[in-house]
């Protein structure tokens, strides 16, 4: 019954996140044709735009000509992670603790049931839902491209969205911790939003070729076909750790 | 600590942020026994349940329940509780909140879960954030009830109703623990319902017991020794044990003891007064003057 109180308490988020991803997805393969069409006139494009904005868009120009490079730049380097991430964070936020998400802290915590556990199924829901997230709108890319006469290989997919969900999930577990520090859901929301967005403007303007972004995106695999493997377990050696700190922490709290 | 306590805590801490919640407290809980837990807000009543439950973690001293270490899962799945705010989960249904909870519960009471059902008249499909304080209230003493629990721990389980609704509440109470075998230890800062359905009672005032014991004990106990004198009363020292209180005012002067009124009636005599009174005292006169005694 626990995880279907988590199922509950956090469907309505998942759900929602999975139809502005599954949108987003079809709109990266219909809009391609459109893209096709336009990439002629990016020939004419101010040459003289310098830095990492000229950079940048150069790189989505050069991309865009190849239907694996316009869905790669505009979905799993993009849209996927920027919108996946928000969902991590909220996902992660909140928890049995939270009285913003419907209450009942006392009354949970007078359940034969260990804190631990409490915790346990709470994020294991999240991260099948988040696993959720990451592979069931990518694979509508695959079963949508025929229709614009383009082929995506599943085997692609599943490498982007497993990089995505075991680096992402540091997101996710950074969330639950903050949960387990605060009673309500804006301070843990906040601060692991501006975490991750500050990692993502510090990523891009460093240009470094190594950072959770860049595992996320999957770029090694894309630029070179090296999966990250360093990356990703480092991620989840993170995770890991962000996940057994929030269980030390909300076994010693009190309430 | 003895096999027969339900509870029992010895010399209970707790420290929360620096101020001392628990200073000492020293609790035994007879099994079979209705017990009041009075105290005025801010006593550490609510604090004392969070130890017994594993809400909170004790800085100091041991606390057991069922025989058990307090907190532990053992003792959770032998105790039903309702919190002081009957913390509910929001979200979900009557129905959804029985059928979530009745699987934790080996000895769960189907019969009586829909026997409370139809005595509460709870609306199945609402959900929890749209009832009533007297229904949530009522639906928290469901999910209690129905655990089949040993013990029954109440926060205040009345607060925040009205008059009428609190009678249905603790009728309901009652009720109940005449037809089962188990032991309620509740709390409360209203004297009347203590006096109303409880035993026995323990009075605490900044995290330490004050007063402990049976109801009619105490009542036996705790007397009032009133002498009127023909002037100004005297300045009296009292010898006997258990004297709370002594009040002088004009001619008269009124002593409140706990250990009975003899001693101090024989006391009084030798101080010449035209009349010597023992008055016995309610429970709210009990809580008043050991609680203003602490002051």
């Amino acid at each position: 019954m626990l995880w279907y109180k988590s199922w509950l308490e956090t469907r309505w988020r998942f759900l929602i996140g999975l139809v502005l991803l599954i949108c987003s997805a079809l709109s990266t393969v219909f809009t391609y044709p459109q893209v096709m069409k336009l990439l002629p006139m990016a020939q004419h494009l101010p040459v003289n735009v310098s830095g990492e904005i000229g950079r940048r868009i150069r790189e989505a120009v050069e991309l865009s000509r190849s239907f694996q490079g316009h869905v790669w730049s505009n979905w799993f380097r993009q849209n996927l992670p920027q919108t996946w991430t928000l969902f991590a964070v909220l996902i992660g936020t909140g928890g049995f603790l939270s009285h913003s998400t419907g209450g009942g802290t006392l009354f949970t915590l007078s359940m034969p049931v260990s804190r631990n556990r409490l915790l346990g199924v709470r994020s294991t829901m999240g991260l099948i839902e988040l696993f959720a997230l990451a592979f069931v709108p990518s694979i509508f890319i695959p079963l949508f491209s025929p229709a614009i006469g383009q082929h995506y290989g599943v085997g692609s997919v599943l490498v982007y969205s497993a990089c995505l969900f075991i680096a992402g999930s540091v997101f996710f577990s950074l969330a639950a911790l903050l949960s387990t520090m605060f009673s309500d859901i804006w301070r843990p929301l906040l601060i692991a939003l501006a975490i991750a967005i500050g990692l993502s403007i510090v990523e891009q303007l460093s240009q470094i070729s190594f950072g959770i972004f860049h595992v996320m995106h999957g770029e090694s695999y894309f630029r070179t076909g090296a999966l990250p493997w360093a990356g990703l377990l480092a991620s989840a050696a993170l995770s890991v750790a962000l996940q057994y700190a929030a269980a030390t922490n909300i076994t010693r709290r009190d309430f | 600590m003895p096999e027969s306590s339900i509870i029992e805590t010895r010399d209970l801490h707790k420290v929360y942020d620096g101020v001392e919640a628990l200073r000492g407290l020293d609790l035994t809980v007879p099994p079979g026994s209705i017990y009041g837990f009075l105290g005025r807000n801010g006593a550490g009543k609510t604090t004392t349940i969070k130890v017994l439950l594993g809400m909170s973690h004790p800085t100091g001293g041991e606390a057991r329940v069922l025989g058990l270490p307090a907190g532990s899962t053992e003792v959770r799945r032998r105790t039903g509780f309702v919190s002081e705010e009957k913390d509910l989960y929001d979200f979900m249904t009557v129905a959804e909140m029985i059928r979530f909870t009745a699987p934790f519960f080996p000895r769960w009471r189907a019969e009586l879960e829909q026997r409370y059902l139809r005595k509460f008249e709870l609306p199945a499909d609402r959900k929890v954030k749209a009832l009533s304080r007297g229904t949530r209230t009522k639906l928290a003493l469901l999910l209690a009830l129905c655990r089949g629990a040993e013990l029954l721990i109440l926060d205040e389980p009345t607060s925040g109703l009205d008059p009428a609704m609190a009678e249905e509440v603790l009728q309901a109470l009652v009720a109940h623990v005449a037809s089962e075998e188990m032991t309620v230890f509740f709390s409360s800062h209203q004297i009347a319902e203590v006096d109303q359905i409880a035993d026995r009672v323990a009075i605490i005032d900044r995290g330490k017991t004050v007063v402990t014991g049976a109801l009619d004990d105490l009542r036996e106990r705790y007397q009032r020794v009133q002498m009127v004198f023909d002037g100004e009363a005297p300045q009296a020292q009292f010898r006997a044990p258990g004297v709370v209180r002594v009040q002088r005012k004009g001619r008269m002067l009124t002593v409140m003891t706990s250990g009975g009124a003899e001693a101090i009636v024989d006391e009084a005599t030798a101080l010449h007064p035209v009349s010597v009174d023992v008055i016995p005292v309610t429970l709210k006169e009990i809580f008043l003057e050991t609680v203003a005694a602490e002051d």
